[in-house]
């Protein structure tokens, strides 16, 4: 009998299976050991998320290809520009305020409307575009039509343009202010309402709705030949100038007439043309745009004839200059001489032929047929300068009665390197001309509580607050926009609020 | 082994309660103005350990003066007073051996006190007197023993029962009792001065919020505000801030009654913010008090003294611990 | 298309980064160019007036730029070499000229300082 042990290893044998297992399953050891085969055959693991594989294909890593994926075209040049700076000035979902009236000739001296807000008149509201009065974030989008509210400084501006028009002592006066005034607090707004009560009165207005982009380096400049120091002539803006004072006085342009000879322009310009044309010659020949501009001044501040040309002379109406972003107007610019210096904003020709304007005029006022300068500072948008600063100190101090040779009035710290330039810009004498006025910087605060109820009660009728205007509400919403500062009063009234 | 004979145990307890009595008399006498407890002081007087083998007083009455006895035969011995001494040196307190003789008499003192007026009726503890009991550290220092704070706080517990007996009912010698306890001077007297308005219409208040601390003046006029000598747009750009500031005012309709002028510092804008709030709602409960309820409503009169936890080491943040990988 | 010295620049490109365009041309030197023929700094090449691109490609091809700028360097490099002064010496190591330190981080040396230099 065969023993159950194997003699050598004396492991015990396997009793050898019944039915042989079949050949392709196990693969068998070699036969020298009488140890029965332990089956080895490890089950492998099935990977069943593996695609099955198709004949013949490759099984290395393959990198994915890259898909070209179709991307819109990028807007054309200029078209985001166009729709970040579009103004949007009226809004057909809100209410329409009836009974609110216009900002005219007559309304606009009335004390009695202060505090309410008045429309401005639908057909000056191209003249208004025209001329870059309305920002793009005013806020004119929520209401039906544009409109503004009659606080006391427009009133009196309203009293101080009808003195200047209307016969009497107050007739041909100038009237120069820089706007100042805490961030919000509507200086932009400010001047939007001396060039609506301009147009009202038929005055040329001049506006510079920027003043940043003279000095910013983005037009072109050329040297004005025999000037010294040189002055710089920047013929894009001039003409972007020109085209803005034909686009929003072309009635009053088009009733105008070259009154005298214009040597520089001798080809191109004869006594007799319109002075709408007149401007036309500088937007469509950009080179002699700013002669043509120095031309069109010469008409506008003309008080008489050119000996001879009578019969072309109509009397000029005043003139209104707004500039916005002052202080864009008192540093060195981004432009460059060609010994690589940098220019001063002063030596460019426009920039000086507006700053020259605050100074009192030689033998007659700077605006012989009286007007206004009004050039406003902007705080969201601001350099700092320095000299800026306390040329605007000392014009309040000289406003205030101190005297310049007093140790009260200010003077700018002889280590701060203050620009002299800045301070001896706005250090305008006292004028001789009685019809000149001088030089003032009107602070702009917050409204007045009835001023500012008037303001809530608007929101509340054109049905953008759902409020009760009441004495408390208002006086709330008095403090919160600290002092009725009129760009919190809008933030806070146009603001959907949970009731409390 | 005298010790161990009855007779010898009672002269001992005899002799200590002879010589405890004449202190209990005289504390009883005292005046029960004195802040210092009385009893436990004329025992600190005496020597810290008293025997019953020393001269007493009586004793020493029938001595002549030494001077004049320096040369006379010994007197005769009163066996009638000798007999009653007890044959050897006795503790006069029982509590002698406990570690804490004065505090162990004490307690005992108490707890007599207390088993003898269990049955008087009490009031509920908020309504017993006031008492500004002796702290740890005091009592220790005054007894000269280390009383363990847990002993020390079974006296306190017996104290405050006893203290509970109705003030009406409560007799004159538990009340000397537990007025010995007490700590010099009266720590309840002297309450702070409720704020008023100053002789320019001026309420000040101050407030907190996280880091910031503000300081507000609060006076009647017309709704202006100012923070740290600029308006309220200029310091709180945002609305949601500049509502909070004045949200106590707003809330009771008194923004346009009153002027604030407001310092603050420390902290952030929304800390600066609620601090305010927290100092205008104090300087508004200074003007008119009646407001509190209202105020408190609001939510503006609880402070909210949270602080930001501070960050530990080997801690990302307060609490967060770094990412930890098993290998 | 405008010619500026021969190179053909879209109208739609700056000025500024025309002029860069060329070896030897950075920033500073093609602002100092334009402030001198009164360009402003935004200006393309569109803007440009006749007078202004003849008097910028004046300018350009006096200045030494492009091929001349280069061989000028190559040049002062082979003189260094040859002049056995210390900078030749180094240009021909291929290690840093200028004082570094060359235990280690010379990547740049070895792949840039060489007698004939790749420009």
């Amino acid at each position: 009998m065969v023993p159950s042990f194997c003699g050598t290893c004396l492991s015990r044998l396997r009793p050898t299976p019944r039915v042989l297992p079949s050949l392709t399953s196990a693969p068998r050891a070699a036969p020298f050991h009488t140890t029965a085969v332990l089956s080895s055959v490890l089950m492998k693991k099935k990977n069943r998320d593996a695609p099955a594989k198709k004949y013949r294909e490759r099984t290395a890593f393959r990198m994915k290809k890259k898909r070209h994926v179709e991307r819109p075209r990028p807007p054309p040049a200029g078209e985001r520009q166009a729709l970040r700076k579009r103004i949007v000035l009226s809004n057909p979902n809100a209410l329409e305020v009836k009974d609110m009236k216009d900002l005219s000739a007559d309304t606009m001296i009335e004390a009695r409307l202060r505090g309410s807000v008045l429309g401005l008149p639908m057909p000056m509201l191209d003249q208004l575009r025209a001329s870059g009065a309305f920002k793009p974030h005013q806020g004119w989008a929520i209401f039906r039509r544009p409109g503004t509210v009659m606080r006391s400084e427009t009133l009196e501006m309203g009293k101080n343009f009808h003195e200047i028009t209307s016969e009497g002592a107050g007739k041909g006066k100038v009237f120069k202010r820089i706007i100042s005034g805490v961030r919000a607090s509507g200086k932009t707004v400010h001047l939007l309402q001396a060039m609506t009560m301009a147009f009202a009165k038929k005055w040329v207005v001049f506006t510079v709705p920027e003043a940043q982009d003279l000095v910013i380096g983005h037009t072109t400049y050329t040297p004005i030949s025999g000037t010294n120091p040189t002055l710089y002539a920047q013929a894009d803006a001039t003409a972007a100038l020109l085209s803005r004072v034909i686009n929003s006085n072309r009635d009053v342009l088009s009733g105008l007439t070259v009154s005298r000879e214009h040597p520089s322009l001798r080809s191109t310009v004869k006594p007799g043309m319109k002075l709408t044309e007149l401007a036309t010659v500088g937007t469509t020949d950009r080179a002699i745009a700013w002669t043509v501009f120095q031309a069109l001044w010469t008409e506008l501040t003309a008080t008489s004839p050119a000996p001879s040309l009578e019969k072309h002379f109509q009397p000029r109406p005043p003139i209104l200059v707004t500039v916005d972003g002052l202080a864009h107007w008192m540093k060195n610019t981004e432009y460059r001489t060609p010994e690589f210096q940098p220019i001063h904003a002063h030596d460019l020709a426009f920039v000086n032929h507006f700053l020259s304007l605050l100074k009192p005029g030689f033998e007659k006022p700077s605006l012989p047929n009286g007007g206004a300068l009004v050039y406003a500072l902007s705080t969201s948008n601001k350099p700092s300068v320095y000299a800026l600063d306390v040329a605007l100190k000392q014009l309040e101090a000289r406003q205030a009665g101190v005297d310049p040779k007093s140790p009260e009035f200010p003077q700018p710290d002889p280590y701060a390197n203050a620009d002299i330039r800045v301070i001896d810009a706005l250090n305008v004498p006292k004028p001789k001309d009685a019809k000149e006025g001088a030089l003032e910087v009107q602070t702009l605060g917050g409204l007045t509580r009835e001023e500012t109820r008037g303001y809530m009660e608007y929101f509340a009728r054109s049905g953008i607050m759902r409020e009760k205007v009441s004495e408390e509400s208002v006086s709330e919403k008095w403090t919160l926009a600290a002092g009725g500062v009129i760009g919190e009063l809008e933030k806070l009234g146009k603001r959907v609020r949970v009731a409390a | 082994m005298a010790w161990q004979r009855p007779s010898c145990i009672v002269q001992a307890m005899q002799s200590a309660r002879r010589s405890a009595q004449p202190l209990l008399q005289s504390s009883s006498v005292s005046p029960s103005l004195s802040p210092i407890p009385t009893y436990l002081f004329a025992r600190q007087r005496t020597s810290t350990r008293s025997y019953a083998t020393e001269a007493k007083p009586e004793a020493k009455k029938h001595e002549p003066p030494k001077a004049q006895q320096a040369f006379a035969a010994a007197q005769e011995i009163d066996f009638s007073v000798f007999s009653n001494r007890p044959a050897r040196i006795v503790p006069a307190s029982p509590a002698y051996f406990s570690g804490n003789p004065k505090f162990t008499d004490g307690l005992l003192e108490m707890e007599r006190l207390l088993a003898k007026y269990e049955s008087l009726p009490t009031v509920v503890p908020s309504e017993a007197p006031q008492m500004a009991w002796l702290k740890l550290p005091q009592f220790r220092e005054f007894l000269g023993e280390h009383v363990p704070a847990r002993k020390f706080k079974v006296l306190l517990s017996t104290l405050q029962r006893l203290n509970q007996i109705d003030p009406a009912l409560a007799p004159q010698e538990v009340r000397t009792k537990l007025n010995s306890f007490l700590r010099p001077g009266n720590p309840y007297a002297d309450k702070p001065v409720p704020p008023v308005v100053d002789e320019l219409g001026r309420a000040r208040a101050k407030g907190k919020r996280k880091t910031s601390s503000a300081v507000v003046y609060l006076v009647e006029g017309e709704g202006e505000f100012m923070v740290n000598g600029k308006s309220l747009l200029e310091t709180f750009p945002r609305i949601h801030d500049r509502e909070s500031a004045t949200w106590p005012l707003r809330c009771v309709q008194r923004l346009d009654k009153y002027n604030v002028w407001a310092t603050v510092k420390g902290g952030g804008v929304t800390g600066q913010a609620e601090a305010i709030t927290l100092a205008v709602a104090r300087a508004l409960l200074i003007h008119e008090p009646a407001l509190k309820p209202l105020l408190r409503k609001a939510g503006v009169v609880t402070v909210d003294a949270r602080q930001v936890e501070r960050k530990k080491p080997g801690h990302r943040k307060a609490r967060k611990s770094p990412q930890w990988v098993k290998r | 298309m405008v010619f500026i010295l021969g190179v053909n620049f879209p109208e739609r490109s700056l000025v500024k980064k025309s002029l860069e365009n060329f070896f030897g041309i950075g920033p500073a030197t093609s602002a100092r160019l334009m402030a001198r023929f009164y360009i402003h700094p935004t200006c393309k090449v569109a803007q440009l007036a006749n007078k202004q691109v003849l008097d910028l490609t004046a300018a350009l091809s006096e200045m030494r730029i492009e091929n001349d700028l280069r061989r000028k360097v190559l040049d002062d490099i082979k003189r260094m070499r040859e002049t056995g002064s210390n900078r030749g010496r180094r240009h021909a190591l291929g290690l840093p000229v200028r004082g570094q330190r060359s235990q280690n981080n010379i990547n740049t040396a070895i792949k840039l300082n060489r007698v004939d230099r790749k420009l």
